[in-house]
């Protein structure tokens, strides 16, 4: 492969030390970054000014699809295409769907915040650039890597390489896509 | 150190000027009282059902409260140490001060409760001897009462000390009292919503009736801890302490007793629905005609719809702007839940805005009293426990081991 970076990728020891510099790389104006940590660091969201995810809505629509098809499903044969009396209960009524339909809500809730974690994070992939750094696979044990894209505006291999070692990341190095 | 909560503390909006609410318990309690004693006058059925729905209302609050005292201690929470000391103010109500207020449904309890003047050889009152008797309702009154005097003044006086000596020992005591505290908690709360609120109308079943009251008395307890919380926050008094995380979690736990109120609200209905047995439809017979029926629907709508879809988005739940309309509007719909349960077993009170004026007098009244009496309790304590074992971590220092072993691996994951 040609080698196209994908980004930059640097080593930090603690939560404080990765809290610090992620600050300083969101006050150097970058966009596309991302930190990896073994443990969730308290207030990084804040520092990082990430926005509440998406999933919920594809959770909502995947909830609501299969609430309303539901009471369609026991309309449709209950009452319109096989009209049957079933305990002296009216054809159709609400609180007749309502068991069966929110059942099936939680079912679609469930598919759809999968489908929409799966889609938003680009999932499934066979392999990603990351994986090729040896050092990544520390970042489930005790080191916090920052990376910053290569498809950043103010990206530059140099620049950025600078901005990293002033921060005081360790073995930075270039990620090939 | 890294102080990684307070991001609102610096937008904060001045303190409000408080001084003309201070008269507003003393103004309700004497136009409440009024309205009371024209009530009393104008009919004693009347007024002791109104009586009745009020009192029920703030037992409900009051209740609530201490389940979440009860939860705090048996969860060893971090996060609510913040709203504890006002939660068990808010708890203490329960004795003696909502015990003085029930003597009126005590006096009143022949003309409220129908199967006390029954015979005996009904066949619904002999099943329930010797509970459903005078001298049975007087003494299961006063054991509900007992008991909760003896679980609320043990909570605050272990919470008091734990103030002044800081010792392990009140932690450990205040554990030991929620952990039978919550047995006879779900005991007492159950038998006092079925003894005084369902047996207005004897004839009905509901295995489903205490949860179902459960679920209204923290639902509408946690939006009264919202409320306070943020008055509390905007008047510096636990602004340290409360952080956007706090509203977000109360937040959560609101939104999550919204659902669940509902949730127990259809089940009864449902299995009623389902069964289709006369001896139980009656109750929501009634319900389903007249004006019962509108304020069937607005709590469908009011109490269920409208706050869970307006609260659904996260970023809502710690939105003041928000959140509290919809933790007035909970007061509201709470009432109105009361209502549509106690209410209709009053003959002839078919159009609830008739009469609206005799609760909410006595709603008034009680609300002004014992609002007087939560600001005492309030002013003559510190705002929060001074030191229960987890104010650093509800301050926020989340960070605190991180920076001390900063370079080596965390020895805890990092957490805390």
């Amino acid at each position: 492969m040609s080698a196209k970076p994908y980004g930059i990728l640097a080593e930090f020891d603690s939560p404080a030390a990765i809290l610090a510099a992620a600050e300083k790389v969101r006050d150097a104006g970058y966009s596309r970054w991302d930190v990896f940590t073994p443990f969730p660091v308290h207030g990084m969201d804040k520092v990082m000014g990430l926005k509440n995810s998406l999933v919920g809505w594809v959770a909502l629509a995947g909830g609501a699809f299969m609430f309303l098809n539901v009471v369609g499903l026991i309309w449709f044969s209950n009452a319109f295409d096989y009209p049957l009396i079933v305990g002296g209960k009216p054809m159709f009524s609400i609180p007749m769907t309502f068991v069966p339909a929110y059942i099936m809500m939680i079912m679609g809730g469930a598919v759809g915040a999968l489908i929409g974690m799966l889609a938003f994070n680009e999932l499934p992939r066979f392999h990603h650039p990351l994986f090729a750094s040896k050092r990544f696979a520390l970042v489930s044990r005790d080191k916090f890597c920052l990376l910053i894209g290569a498809l950043d505006e103010k990206f530059s291999e140099t620049e950025t390489r600078k901005l990293l070692e002033s921060i005081g990341g360790a073995h930075i190095e270039i990620i090939e896509d | 150190m890294i102080m990684s909560s307070h991001p609102g503390k610096t937008h904060l909006p001045p303190p409000l000027d408080l001084s003309l609410w201070s008269k507003l318990p003393a103004v309700l309690m004497t136009l409440g009282g009024v309205l009371c004693v024209a009530g009393a006058g104008f009919s004693l059925v009347e007024f002791g059902f109104s009586w009745l729905l009020a009192f029920m209302f703030y037992l409900s609050l009051a209740l609530g409260a201490l389940f979440l005292v009860l939860v705090h201690h048996l969860t060893d929470a971090g996060w609510s140490v913040g709203i504890r000391r006002f939660c068990e103010h808010l708890a203490s109500l329960l004795f003696p001060w909502l015990a003085v207020l029930f003597l009126p449904v005590l006096l009143l309890s022949p003309k409220i409760y129908h199967w006390l003047t029954l015979p005996a050889s009904d066949e619904l009152i002999r099943a329930r001897w010797p509970v459903f008797t005078c001298a049975g309702f007087v003494v299961v009154s006063a054991l509900f009462f007992g008991v909760w005097w003896l679980l609320t003044s043990r909570l605050r006086y272990w919470s008091l000390r734990q103030d002044v000596t800081g010792d392990a020992l009140c932690t450990r005591k205040l554990r030991f009292h929620s952990g039978w505290g919550i047995v006879a908690f779900a005991a007492t709360l159950t038998g006092a919503s079925v003894f005084w609120m369902q047996s207005v109308q004897y004839q009905s079943f509901s295995a489903m009736y205490g949860v179902y009251f459960f679920s209204n008395c923290a639902w509408i307890a946690l939006a009264t801890v919202y409320v306070i919380a943020a008055l509390l926050q905007r008047q510096r008094v636990l602004s340290d302490l409360l952080s956007e995380n706090y509203f977000y979690f109360i937040g959560v736990l609101f939104f999550a007793f919204t659902v669940f109120s509902a949730y127990t609200e259809f089940a009864q209905y449902f299995v009623v629905w389902n069964a289709n047995m006369p001896e139980e439809t009656f109750w929501y017979l009634i319900r389903e005609n007249r004006a019962w029926w509108c304020l069937s629907l607005i709590l469908i709508f009011g109490k269920f719809f409208v706050p869970f879809f307006v609260m659904l988005p996260v970023q809502a739940k710690s939105n003041l702007k928000i959140m509290i309309p919809i933790c007035l509007w909970a007061w509201l719909m709470q009432f109105g839940d009361l209502a549509f349960n106690i209410l209709p077993a009053l003959p002839g009170w078919h159009f609830p805005l008739k009469l609206l004026w005799l609760p909410l007098g006595c709603l008034m009244f009680m609300g002004g009293f014992l609002g007087w009496v939560f600001v005492n309790k309030f002013k003559s304590h510190p705002p929060y426990p001074q030191k229960d074992p987890r104010l650093l971590e509800a301050l926020g220092f989340h960070h605190l081991d991180c920076e001390e072993v900063s370079g080596a691996a965390p020895t805890n994951g990092g957490q805390r």
